[in-house]
């Protein structure tokens, strides 16, 4: 309960900086911004496309991998609580399961997933 | 009580922003030989981009640019809200604060995404859609570094991974831990090495069309995460509030802004590698270290 509390106060206190922000009004007795202050900044350049448009997402393959070890995650905070008191065996457990991982990295490597292409 | 730690955290998280750009600005100036800035310069730049023209371009995501600033604001102050203050206090009080720790930080590259997405501007869109590819490996690091300092507590509770600390800190006992922690510090802060989000070579990045009040925002903000970083990795490296004859909290605080000043040193020191050389280093490289790390850590907890 009190955690929720404590949560419920940083979302009120990240509003109050927000709104804080917003309300700021100075800024606004300036006016609306114009047409060419609406550009977005490219050195000069008009926007040929939308911002918003398809991007090429080059390291697509790579957040694959990623996902396999963020799964592994949901192994490691039980394991970790209870490594002391099983030892060897536990040890022997995630060094087997890292080496698994591993071999992925090594097979993305092969297949150049870390390249920017 | 609470309400005094409450207040007591805010002060020190006012005085820590403002130290952060000070250190900042006296950093920069010592790189290019300009010398010092004028004591009141974080002030005078605060009170600058709260008047300035609030412009925005032709069609932005009103709703996501305000959300990724209270977002980021927010996470730091879950983060802060977890860090153990003595044997028994911390505001948050979770036998898991590990797990929302890592939670926080996964969401840190939902809202930086988020901030380049809202301008509509090629830029800022590039400099977010560069950021995952590295904030996301370099969040595994982390995650296997605070595993192993988990590892000889026996909890995912942060105030048993400080009482476990209380013969040899972590920093010791697990040598490589730090070092790779601080590369997510780097990384959640949006500094040096690890900007890919707001870096210069991008005009600005996801802050590129970022003006007036909302740029103060986003600034504050990153630099409400350093300071939620370093506290946090003082707790799990640095035996956090442990220390002799000074309070706890202030032990807390001090070590906060060693780790802060460490931070801050590394991104002005550091220089940025292509995304690509840097994915293949994370993953390559550093990945099988934090391996080592947790395995190193796992034979001395033994």
């Amino acid at each position: 309960m009190e955690t929720i509390l404590t949560l419920a106060g940083i979302f009120a206190l990240t509003l109050v900086f927000v709104v804080g922000l917003r309300a700021a009004g100075w800024s606004d007795f300036a006016g609306p911004s114009t047409a060419p202050q609406q550009r977005p900044v490219l050195g000069g350049g008009d926007p040929q496309t939308h911002a918003w448009q398809r991007f090429h997402a080059r390291y697509y393959t790579m957040t694959l991998l990623f996902v396999a070890f963020e799964m592994e995650m949901m192994f490691m905070y039980p394991w970790a609580v209870i490594y002391v008191a099983e030892g060897g065996k536990a040890l022997a457990e995630m060094g087997m399961f890292l080496a698994i991982l591993s071999v992925g990295i090594l097979y993305g490597w092969r297949e150049g997933i870390f390249k920017w292409e | 009580m609470t309400l005094l730690t409450v207040l007591g955290m805010l002060v020190f998280l006012c005085t820590s922003v403002w130290l952060a750009v000070a250190l900042d600005t006296a950093c920069r100036g010592w790189i290019s030989g300009q010398g010092a800035d004028r004591a009141d310069g974080p002030l005078r730049t605060a009170a600058l981009w709260l008047t300035q023209q609030r412009l925005t371009t032709e069609a932005p995501d009103r709703m996501n640019a305000l959300l990724s600033i209270a977002g980021y604001m927010a996470l730091a102050l879950t983060g802060l809200a977890l860090v153990p203050l003595g044997p028994d206090t911390a505001l948050i009080a979770l036998p898991t604060s590990v797990v929302l720790w890592g939670a926080c930080e996964a969401l840190v590259v939902v809202v930086v995404f988020l901030h380049g997405w809202s301008p509509n501007a090629p830029l800022a869109m590039i400099g977010a859609y560069r950021y995952v590819a590295i904030g996301l490996p370099i969040m595994l690091l982390s995650m296997f570094v605070l595993i192993a300092a988990a590892l000889p507590a026996q909890s995912l509770d942060l105030r048993d991974i400080v009482t476990s600390q209380a013969d040899v800190w972590n920093l010791i006992r697990q040598p490589l831990g730090l070092p790779l922690f601080l590369l997510l510090g780097l990384s959640l802060t949006l500094r040096g090495p690890f900007d890919y989000a707001d870096s210069a070579d991008l005009a600005g990045g996801t802050s590129v069309e970022a003006s007036g009040p909302d740029r103060l925002g986003w600034q504050i903000a990153r630099l409400a995460m350093l300071t939620e970083f370093s506290a946090m990795a003082a707790t799990v490296f640095l035996g956090g509030y442990l220390g002799p004859v000074l309070p706890g909290p202030l032990w807390i605080a001090l070590k906060t802004l060693l780790v802060m000043t460490l931070v801050i040193g590394l991104s002005h020191l550091a220089a940025r590698m292509p995304v690509s050389r840097m994915m293949s280093l994370i993953w390559m490289i550093l990945l099988p270290l934090s391996f080592a790390d947790l395995i190193w850590a796992g034979l001395v907890a033994l």
